[in-house]
């Protein structure tokens, strides 16, 4: 049987049901770069895993294909991940909630996050057009970094401070149970 | 030429831009392809326990986690000096050419092989894996979704983690391998060899049958005479995971053969004042600048290299595919060896021929009874100091070299990744790329295309800086004129 919760605004409608992932994506040993990292291992550790069997938490430091490889099967993703902008409108620490398609207009199908794949969106493009089971339900946080060049495990001030603000909105989001 | 330094952080957002500077009459001088570079891995590393280094480096890059976590376990070895027992040979070379069918794989299909398979001319909206399904089949794509899951599952199977292996410790592995995984890891091999002969095939119908491109592949803009690396066997045969470092000249010869410990002996670091790139060189031929020949110590390790650098494969069916490769590009046989394949973007068929090599491999070790043995964790005693471990790279040979005191406590760590020792040759393919495409300071039609296939042979991993969203990877190129002033930007975004 399925159950819904209806969070309100028509925005999001929520299906107990739904297998759903959740990745936090990011190098952990990159200053900011492991901001998402960060949220998934805090979530893994308050959530109460016997109250939703239907969810999956995991971290990845992969783009493209393998991100996508990941993704096939689940009904439902959470992103989160690192966000950087042009040095005069990066603000570190800012949080944006964005969908696939957001994604897609910031990100049209032929760029890619490395040089060595593909871009997220091509890699889920593709695997549709080959009849893998795409997943339906994007939500994805992006959190504005400003270090991610030097390598460290603790990210800067501002971004630290987004992590349980972004760990809170997921739970929201999801109405998760809490240990 | 005016010389100009600009600030690292400044040109973040450029993770694929070239620059070009032009003369007086508007010719190119110099041009190069930057990449941002990583900062403080050193710092980060000193202080840690060694035997950590298999875990941590492999998160240097989301690329190549398992060529960074071989190479770590194996410069453990020789920091413990611990010589691993067969077996865990065996498994380790296993897991990591089961690494280079999932790389290779992605290389040829998404990245390397669009050019050829849509043409050089198309659109780069379309030149990425979407589009080689659109004009080969759906079926082609679920054959490399497919090849990647079940080397993924091997990987998984042998590492202890899909990502992130864990398996490596100083001079052993973490995990036997049963017989029941033997049977399912020797399926997938048979799997991954039909598709490296399929691949390969589909080279030869597609771009081997159209003059055009092989008119292309063999044209002096693509074409290069510099010195090659690669990792050899004892009959000096392509390895992946172990043997010495060989280099051959320009003329087909054995320059040198090294273990990899004493790469120092033999790799020097040139640091130009415009680029904040290391150059790396061959220390015994000297730097003559970016140029080719036998009097200038550039050195190329690709699949190119690696296949220019070694007498043949070690496997009979990639051995067929290296004869064919030399014969068909008019190599000759000199001393038993072929003269050298110059042609940077023949670089694509050698990647399918070491995909092939490396899935004839796997079958070869996963049949070997000694496989399951369970000897796989040996006790250390020995007190550490120092040790060097290398590989191959898809990318390049890849060193790891690490320092303790006593307690095994690092001290001091370099590294030389694989597309580094390419900087210098990547920056050559890009300066002839626009040599013949920019002429007095006018500017051709195709010059982004064109260059863009210069350097993406190469396979350069830029990765590590790129995770963060928007996950945008342009390629800009700038072009400066005499005195340094930018002139034209043109931009696209590259997949």
């Amino acid at each position: 049987m399925t159950s819904s919760i209806w969070l309100g605004a028509g925005y999001f409608y929520i299906d107990k049901n739904m297998k759903t992932i959740i990745i936090g994506l990011g190098n952990p040993i990159l200053t900011d770069d492991g901001v998402g990292v960060k949220v998934a291992q805090q979530l893994e550790e308050i959530i109460d895993r016997d109250a939703h069997p239907e969810l999956t938490i995991t971290e990845a430091s992969a783009g493209g294909l393998r991100l996508m490889e990941t993704l096939l099967g689940f009904d439902r993703v959470i992103l989160i991940d690192a966000y950087y902008l042009y040095e005069e409108t990066n603000n570190p620490g800012t949080i944006h909630h964005l969908t696939l398609d957001d994604l897609r207009s910031v990100s049209p199908t032929q760029h890619s996050t490395s040089a060595h794949d593909t871009s997220l969106v091509t890699a889920l493009d593709a695997a549709d057009k080959m009849g893998y089971k795409v997943p339906r339900d994007f939500s994805i946080y992006a959190i504005e970094v400003e270090n991610i060049l030097e390598f460290s495990e603790t990210p800067t001030p501002a971004v630290a401070k987004a992590i349980p603000i972004v760990t809170e909105q997921i739970i929201t989001e999801l109405s998760l149970k809490i240990r | 030429m005016e010389r100009i330094t600009i600030d690292p952080i400044t040109r973040l957002e450029g993770h694929g831009k070239i620059e070009i500077f032009l003369d007086k009459k508007g010719n190119v001088e110099n041009a190069y392809l930057q990449i941002p570079e990583l900062r403080g891995f050193e710092q980060f590393s000193i202080g840690r326990p060694a035997e950590e280094m298999p875990r941590i480096t492999n998160r240097i890059c989301g690329v190549c986690p398992e060529a960074h976590h071989m190479a770590a376990t194996k410069a453990l070895d020789a920091l413990f000096d611990v010589e691993p027992s067969s077996v865990v040979k065996k498994l380790r070379e296993l897991f990591y050419n089961s690494f280079y069918v999932t790389d290779h794989t992605v290389h040829f299909y998404a990245l390397g092989g669009p050019d050829f398979v849509l043409g050089p001319d198309s659109d780069p909206a379309e030149r990425n894996i979407l589009g080689v399904i659109h004009k080969v089949g759906v079926d082609i794509g679920i054959q490399v979704i497919e090849c990647r899951k079940r080397n993924h599952e091997v990987i998984k199977i042998l590492g202890g983690r899909g990502i992130h292996p864990v398996a490596g410790l100083p001079g052993g592995w973490s995990k036997a391998m049963t017989k029941d995984e033997q049977k399912i890891i020797l399926e997938y091999a048979q799997q991954n060899v039909d598709f490296a002969l399929f691949s390969l095939k589909l080279f030869d119908d597609i771009v081997l049958a159209n003059q055009a491109y092989v008119d292309l592949i063999v044209s002096d803009a693509f074409t290069h005479e510099t010195y090659y690396m690669g990792t050899v066997d004892e009959n000096n045969l392509i390895n992946f995971y172990d043997g010495m470092i060989r280099v051959t000249g320009p003329d087909g010869k054995e320059f040198v053969k090294y273990p990899a410990k004493d790469y120092t002996k033999h790799i020097a670091e040139r640091v130009e004042p415009w680029s904040y790139l290391k150059f790396p060189y061959l220390k015994n031929v000297g730097w003559k600048g970016f140029v080719d020949g036998m009097d200038s110590g550039v050195y190329c390790a690709t699949p190119l290299s690696r296949l220019n650098a070694a007498d043949g494969m070690a496997t009979p069916k990639a051995q067929e595919h290296f004869e064919r490769f030399y014969e068909t590009l008019g190599s000759k046989k000199s001393n038993g060896r072929f003269t050298p394949v110059n042609h940077r973007l023949a670089t694509h068929w050698a990647r399918l021929i070491e995909l092939l090599y490396a899935a004839e491999r796997m079958q070869e070790l996963t049949k070997d009874p000694e496989i399951t043995d369970p000897n796989v964790r040996p006790i250390i005693t020995n007190t550490p100091t120092e040790g060097v471990g290398s590989v191959e790279a898809p990318r390049g040979t890849l060193t790891h070299h690490y320092k303790t005191d006593e307690n095994g406590i690092l001290t001091d760590v370099n590294l030389i990744v694989g597309t580094t020792n390419n900087n210098a040759p990547i920056a050559m393919s890009i300066k002839k790329a626009a040599e013949g495409l920019i002429k007095n300071g006018e500017v051709s039609e195709g010059l982004l295309n064109t260059i863009e296939m210069a350097f993406r042979n190469y396979d350069p991993c830029m990765s590590c800086a790129t995770h963060s969203l928007p996950g945008q990877m342009p390629l800009e190129i700038q072009i400066h004129d005499a005195d340094g002033n930018v002139i034209d930007t043109k931009s696209q975004y590259i997949d």
